[in-house]
């Protein structure tokens, strides 16, 4: 009886210990960042994997350095990639990538020989339907070198 | 009391005045809980619609006005929504007796604590309806809980009362306000500390809040007896589970902290402020603790507060004997 | 208590005549019995984390039966091992398990090098160690956060996820996501740890020392949440032997059995860390386990930080998307937080592997619950599920 009686003394004292906790967080600052208002530190950002995009070739920015050789789209687990290769030369004609079916996982741009493919950071990709997801990557880097020019 | 026009106009007045206040209260408390949990919990709580979120809960209860009724089979009709109105409209006759300033009072009954006792009854009749009418069985079970709990709460929240009631020799809340002095040392809390613990506890418990909320425990019954409810069928328990807990807080203002007596000025914002003060604790409390197990629910109100109350009745009759 | 026959409150004695745990699968048509009624708790229940079905025939609030029934979150991670080649099997591993992905990627990526008699560097078995554990760390903060809000407690859910935010910082650096991980590469790692990633664990170090008291004082201390876990639920080391239970709950019950201690893999072995085994085998020291356990990985994480060596990180000529495994058959286990993961890999040398068996704690420690659960409250029931760790993910793959 005794005993039970000092267990529920010391009961209701954690019980005033949690509540000092919680109080205690309660007067502190937010730890959430506001998104609209605000967003994270783009440090934290470089090394996030955001959708694919082509490296900007060295000569021109706007040519790819890809040569079709269709390592990437072997490689690729979900099947995403369309590489079709020009008339002319080994550039390609046609790079489309589907990020509906893309899980991020690097195969492609570990498996380039030219080191064509790499990951972008873009976490704030929004999109209202499939078909907008469906990007063509070669009209990016294009659209891409025209700004930066 | 006779009943005459004016006391009938009084009353009308004072019941208007009250749903008024149960839905402003429902609404500010709204906000307050969520933005107290958004702030515990290190987030900012509602924030988008108003300036800091202010109108949030306003839109939230215009939202549910205006959504479908949604019955689902196999319910019980009447009953059904019986429920959610009897649990809704005898809480506009408990606060007729409370004595929110020297003057501001519903009804100045002499058995005013009676009253709201009787008819605090019909919160637990309106769940076990919701829960039975609703043809679920987490409803089924959670007015199954509602029942137990609230019969066992009620005894010590009633025997911590009358201990109250011994000092003062009366029933009538605005006497037992009067009773108490303006400054904080000479209200009940400092005479009667163990009844005021104990009516506290049984306070929270029987407005089913956390961490007593077994009625409606999310995590093993949903949403308890309210399960099946949508819409206006859900606003209105929601709006007299506020208004249960204001109630529990208005009285225990005004037995254990002094009602509409206060320091330096009295009048009716001492009710307010001590009210809302204990509301904020209650929901201090719900974003602190995890959910007490059924048994042990029951087990320390029969086993402890129970007790606890009947001898601190008896020690407070016995002082009163010998002292006065 | 004799809990397959046992009596309730009001002197009713059952016998259920079953112990096993499918009897509605069998009997289906059944129905319950006088004065029961047969509830289903899932797949859409606040505390069943997911898509886990669990039927409880109840007598009042006392469960006679718990049946869990699974395969709502059935995605054939096994048969699409055998239609991708290792290599592009490797993004599966860390949607298996999504608290844990990367002791999955680490049971794959070792499987492989096993049958490919594939060495690693040593630069990248220390940070193999280090993303490992940190990772552990995160998912015993979501369980712990998510335990707490079965019991009722809501807040300590978002505190928790303050710490795994800070935890997922750090392992962005070198995996690059947040949630599915995919670090580890046959040979290796993909990426290599820079100044900011050793820099951020030395900061989060103290600072999840300093929480960690803070739950203590908040949560485990709590008189509220003593109550609802001591004596609730005890699981011997007869059940956990007989359904093969691993990880905490198998430490719980006192048998300090841990793959990384008893099959020492990768470098292990060169850590000195003591393996927690509980003090009861009910809730509460399950709880207890897995708290001390996140203390345990600070340690290894402390101690391969200090003395991480320089060199590559992944083997030169690292096998490539199309690598084909020689013939034969492997199996290589590792520690998850949920208990011993392991992959069977048998290949015939062809592009895919021939088959692939993942062996999930989960699915195991599942099995424990019809068992445990019989004779008990709801709430208790509630707080069994809830501290098996449960990712139904990995318990259907």
């Amino acid at each position: 009886m005794l005993k039970a009686i000092i267990d529920n003394i010391k009961g209701l004292y954690s019980l005033l210990v949690g509540l000092s906790i919680t109080g205690r967080f309660l007067l502190s600052p937010r730890q959430t960042v506001h998104y609209p208002r605000k967003v994270i530190e783009p440090e934290n950002m470089a090394s996030y994997r955001g959708p694919l995009e082509l490296v900007p070739g060295d000569p021109d920015p706007a040519q790819s350095r890809c040569i079709s050789c269709q390592m990437c789209v072997r490689a690729c687990p979900g099947h995403c990639l369309t590489v079709t290769k020009g008339a002319s030369g080994k550039s390609p004609e046609v790079w489309l990538y589907d990020f509906t079916l893309c899980c991020l996982c690097a195969a492609c741009v570990e498996s380039c020989p030219t080191g064509a493919i790499r990951f972008s950071h873009k976490v704030y990709l929004v999109a209202d339907s499939r078909e907008a997801l469906h990007l063509d990557l070669l009209g990016q880097l294009k659209s891409s070198a025209k700004q930066t020019s | 009391m006779e009943l005459s026009i004016a006391s009938f106009v009084q009353i009308f007045v004072a019941v208007l005045l009250i749903i008024g206040l149960m839905v402003g209260n429902a609404v500010v408390m709204v906000y307050f809980e969520r933005k107290g949990a958004g702030f515990i919990q290190r987030r900012p709580g509602p924030y988008e619609v108003g300036p800091w979120g202010t109108i949030q809960a306003v839109c939230d209860s215009m939202k549910l006005l205006g959504k479908q009724i949604f019955v689902p089979g196999n319910v019980d009709w009447i009953l059904y929504f019986a429920a959610p109105i009897l649990a809704f409209f005898p809480v506009l006759l408990l606060f007729l007796p409370i004595p929110f300033g020297p003057y501001l009072t519903g009804l100045k009954v002499d058995d005013g604590i009676l009253l709201i006792l009787a008819f605090a009854g019909f919160g637990v009749i309106s769940n076990i309806l919701a829960g039975w009418a609703s043809n679920n069985k987490f409803g089924l079970l959670g007015a199954a809980r509602a029942v137990s709990q609230s019969i066992a709460y009620e005894i010590p929240m009633i025997l911590a009362l009358l201990a109250v009631v011994f000092l003062s020799g009366s029933l009538n809340l605005s006497e037992i306000v009067e009773n108490q002095g303006s400054w904080p040392w000479q209200w009940n809390i400092f005479v009667q500390p163990l009844a005021f613990f104990i009516y506290l506890v049984s306070m929270v418990g029987e407005t089913n809040r956390a961490p007593f909320d077994l009625p409606e425990a999310e995590s093993e019954l949903t949403a308890g007896f309210h399960t099946e409810y949508s819409c206006m069928g859900f606003a209105l328990f929601f709006l007299s589970e506020y208004a249960n807990m204001l109630l529990v807080s208005f009285v225990c203002a005004t037995f254990f902290l002094g009602g509409w007596r206060g320091p330096f000025l009295d009048g009716f914002w001492w009710t307010f402020i001590k009210a809302y003060v204990l509301m904020l604790f209650i929901v201090w409390i719900r974003w602190t603790f995890p959910r007490v197990r059924f048994d042990q629910l029951l087990n320390l109100n029969w086993r402890w507060l129970l007790p606890l109350a009947i001898i601190n009745l008896w020690i407070t009759a016995v002082a009163i004997k010998f002292f006065d | 208590m004799d809990r397959l026959n046992f009596i309730n409150p009001f002197g009713v004695r059952y016998q259920p005549d079953m112990v096993s745990g499918d009897f509605y699968t069998k009997n289906f048509a059944k129905g319950a019995a006088e004065n029961t009624i047969i509830l289903n708790l899932g797949p859409q229940h606040p505390s069943t984390h997911g898509v886990l079905r669990v039927i409880v025939e109840l007598d009042g609030e006392y469960v006679i039966r718990a049946e869990p029934v699974l395969g709502y979150l059935h995605r054939m991670h096994d048969k699409m091992g055998e239609v991708k080649t290792p290599w592009q099997f490797l993004p599966n591993m860390g949607r298996v398990d999504y608290l844990h992905p990367i002791a999955w990627n680490w049971a794959h990526v070792g499987a492989v090098e096993m049958l490919a008699g594939i060495s690693v560097p040593e630069r990248a078995e220390y940070l193999r160690v280090i993303s490992c554990e940190l990772n552990r760390i995160s998912s015993h903060l979501v369980w712990w956060g998510a335990f707490v809000m079965d019991l009722g407690g809501v807040t300590p859910i978002l505190y928790a996820f303050e710490e795994r935010e800070k935890i997922n910082d750090i392992l962005q650096i070198v995996t690059g996501s947040r949630l599915t991980m995919s670090y580890f590469r046959f040979g290796g790692v993909c990426a290599d740890a820079d100044d900011r990633f050793l820099k951020l664990i030395e900061q989060f170090i103290p600072y999840l020392r300093k929480r960690l008291k803070m739950y203590k004082a908040l949560v485990t201390d709590n008189v509220i949440l003593r109550r609802r876990l001591e004596n609730v639920g005890p699981m011997g080391l007869d059940i956990c032997q007989r359904y093969g239970a691993t990880g905490p709950i198998l430490r719980a019950a006192g048998l300090a059995k841990d793959t990384r201690r008893d099959i020492p893999y990768g470098v292990y072995s060169k850590f000195a860390f003591p393996i927690p085994s509980g003090p009861t085998d009910d809730c509460y020291g399950r709880y207890l386990v897995r708290l001390r356990e996140i203390e345990t990985s600070l340690l290894i994480i402390e101690q391969a930080i200090s003395s991480l060596p320089d060199g590559p990180i992944v083997i030169p000529k690292a096998p490539k998307p199309t690598f084909k495994l020689p013939a034969g058959e492997s199996y290589f286990a590792v520690e998850g937080a949920r208990g011993q993961v392991a992959v069977h890999l048998v290949s015939d040398g062809g592009k895919t592997p021939y088959r692939v068996k993942l062996r999930a704690p989960g699915f195991s420690n599942l099995s424990l619950f019809a068992e445990a659960a019989r004779g008990t409250l709801l709430a208790d029931a509630i707080a069994i599920l809830g501290s098996l760790d449960l990712v139904i993910p990995e318990v259907d793959r």
